[in-house]
């Protein structure tokens, strides 16, 4: 059974101070939960935050599977997502996304199964200048990947 | 009040009201899925598009306020252009499994296509695949490719029953209604989201495949289901009684119903009704008709002494004022039958009441107007133990399942030498008694109930179902040895009371 740490009800119950409605708090809410659970949302963190913020289930059920963002599935401890918007898939986005699939053996949006790894392609990131680029977990950002720099980084991360 | 004009129709709308209820108060058609008159304003489906004069856009007639002197149509070919267009986009992803479909008959893309679409349609994209015969428990079955969003149902289960069953899931083309994890939607108001979905997404369980909606007809009438008095329709055909929705009325029920009335439909029908009177002679059961039956016990009435007559709150008034005064006449004395009285206060906050019986005060009022104190049960036990009673007639209740000490009383009434047993529901443990002879069930007869506000409503006949059935007027009639040729149920006057019941 999930259970949000004190610190992070903490902040959960101050997202909903902050907002007119309870509602507009669940995004936030479903970030710190998501953290907490290793990336991703199960059904156990949904039933929690409902008992947490007073809501039913549905609601916050409705903005999980809106977003994209929230994992519904389990993640590997380093969630790579690469951009294949416009900017990056010219600059070889897709190339790159399948080059790491293959050499990880999974296919988009799998996870690896030493559970270090699960890769999966994003639409558009930001950082168009500096394309391709890709985004590890929820903040590390990288910039002009090329397949030395993959390789680099899956011998890198544990 | 504003002033505005509807389709070249001029009306009169309360300040504030919406175009669309200007059209409902013009008695004019507008197409529109989303929006219900018991439900918030969503302004999803954009069908309701009217054309305003002065204004260049179209605009939502469930959403947009009526101004003084508003002109407003939506027959113009600009409208009619537009829905065309929106229900186009609706279709987009809908199975058109029509013939396989149990809305077929009264769904809102039908009719809308009649009258709007008949074209072909231009998408070559595949449709997404959605979930399909969903069980959503022991009602309702959901068929997400057929649903158009109009998210009625999330906004009944969030403002009406207010358990939250319902909600939009995923986005864009992906997007379906469901509930969390397949959850079950058990709640006692569940059926409603069946009525007001626009399509087939939802779809009763108990009603599903059992009959096309264009072999029915239908009556309307009250539930006998509660206190309450929720004003429906049944819909039936020459096998009898299939289901009951609400019917709108404002002082009582709203646009809704619950889930326990719905049932009810079934005790009215043959496989559980009592078909004939039966007699039971020491212990040998001989089935004979309802008239003769009812003309055997009156005579044997007239004769005896130690009568005693019990009444239950689930007959009409009309029906209470005939037996009371026959009552009076054979100077029987009068037992109240009360179901769980103990949790009659009780109310779930929507409709559904604790007290089980359609007409409590009209049975209250009858018998305070007749002078007549009614006893309880109790006190019948002991005077049939101390074989003051000899003789008892039982007006017992229709709905059985709401009287779960329906075998003990029976059986403790069993005592007595002579027992009369009243029922249209059928039921083994009757044939003990002395005689039963059948009864009209509420469908089959006229009458009034008197709701627990105290407002009095009209049950109509709409249906023969049982056809040697009796009311309880038919059987005093009877009773007295007349015949039934020429009997007309007599007009109802309610008593007037000084400070009512």
């Amino acid at each position: 059974m999930f259970q949000l740490s004190a610190d992070g009800k903490k902040k959960v119950q101050e997202y909903l101070k902050r907002y007119e409605t309870k509602r507009s708090a669940i995004i936030p809410a479903l970030y710190i939960a998501q953290q907490e659970n290793g990336g991703w949302v199960s059904p156990d963190v949904v039933k929690h935050l409902s008992e947490v913020m007073e809501l039913p289930m549905t609601h916050i059920n409705e903005v999980l599977t809106f977003y994209t963002m929230f994992n519904k599935k389990p993640v590997g401890r380093h969630h790579i997502q690469i951009c294949t918007n416009v900017s990056c898939s010219m600059a070889g986005g897709h190339d790159l996304a399948d080059y790491l699939c293959e050499r990880l053996g999974v296919v988009d949006g799998e996870m690896t199964k030493d559970g270090r790894f699960t890769i999966s392609r994003a639409e558009c990131l930001g950082s168009c200048d500096t394309a391709p680029v890709i985004q590890i977990n929820i903040d590390d950002y990288i910039e002009n990947v090329d397949k030395a720099k993959l390789d680099q980084l899956v011998n890198q991360l544990k | 009040m504003l002033k505005c004009t509807i389709n070249g129709k001029e009306v009169q709308v309360k300040a504030g009201a919406t175009i669309i209820e200007a059209y409902m108060e013009a008695k004019e058609n507008i197409a529109h899925y989303c929006w219900h008159p018991g439900l918030s304003i969503a302004g999803v489906c954009r069908m309701c598009m009217v054309e305003i004069e002065g204004n260049p856009r179209l605009q939502i007639a469930c959403n947009t306020k009526v101004a003084e002197g508003m002109k407003i149509n939506n027959t113009s070919a600009k409208v009619k252009e537009s829905v065309e267009w929106t229900l186009g986009f609706h279709l987009i992803n809908h199975p058109l499994d029509c013939p396989i479909c149990d809305q077929a008959g009264e769904c809102g893309l039908q009719e809308y296509y009649m009258s709007y679409g008949k074209y072909n349609p231009g998408m070559a994209e595949q449709k997404v695949k959605k979930n399909k015969v969903v069980d959503l428990g022991s009602k309702i079955v959901l068929d997400s490719e057929r649903c158009i969003l109009c998210d009625r149902c999330v906004r009944f289960t969030s403002e009406v029953s207010k358990t939250n069953e319902f909600g939009i899931f995923n986005r864009g083309d992906h997007a379906e209604i469901g509930t969390v994890d397949g959850m079950p939607v058990e709640n006692n108001y569940a059926l409603n989201v069946v009525d007001i979905c626009p399509v087939g997404a939802l779809t009763s369980k108990d009603f599903r495949f059992k009959q096309r909606v264009w072999y029915l007809k239908e009556f309307e009438t009250v539930c006998n289901g509660c206190s309450t008095g929720c004003n429906i329709k049944v819909h039936f055909n020459e096998n009898g009684l299939y289901r009951v929705k609400p019917v709108h009325n404002e002082a009582v029920n709203g646009y809704w119903m619950c889930d326990q009335g719905r049932d009810l439909y079934k005790f009215a029908n043959k496989e559980f009704r009592q078909i004939k009177a039966t007699k039971n002679e020491n212990g040998h059961v001989v089935t004979l008709s309802a008239g003769a039956a009812a003309k055997e016990v009156g005579a044997m009435l007239n004769k005896s002494s130690g009568l005693a007559l019990v009444l239950t709150g689930q007959y009409t008034s009309e029906e209470y004022n005939s037996i009371l005064s026959y009552a009076k006449n054979l100077s029987a004395e009068i037992y109240y039958w009360k179901n769980n009285p103990e949790s009659w206060d009780e109310f779930d906050g929507i409709l559904y009441r604790g007290d089980h019986n359609p007409n409590t005060k009209g049975l209250e009022l009858e018998l305070s107007s007749a002078g007549i104190k009614a006893k309880d049960l109790k006190d019948l036990y002991s005077a049939i133990e101390s074989g003051k009673v000899k003789t008892v007639v039982v007006a017992a209740p229709e709905v059985q399942k709401n009287y779960e000490n329906l075998e003990e009383v029976f059986n403790k009434l069993n005592k007595a030498d002579q027992l009369i047993w009243l029922t249209s529901g059928r039921n083994d443990l009757f044939e003990k008694a002395n005689y039963v002879i059948p009864m009209k069930s509420f469908t089959e007869k006229k009458g009034t109930f008197v709701n627990h506000k105290g407002i009095e409503q009209k049950i109509s006949k709409g249906v023969t179902i049982v056809s040697e059935s009796l009311s309880l007027s038919e059987i005093v009639e009877l009773f007295k040895g007349n015949d039934l040729v020429g009997f007309n149920i007599p007009t109802y006057e309610r008593p007037q009371l000084l400070g009512g019941v």
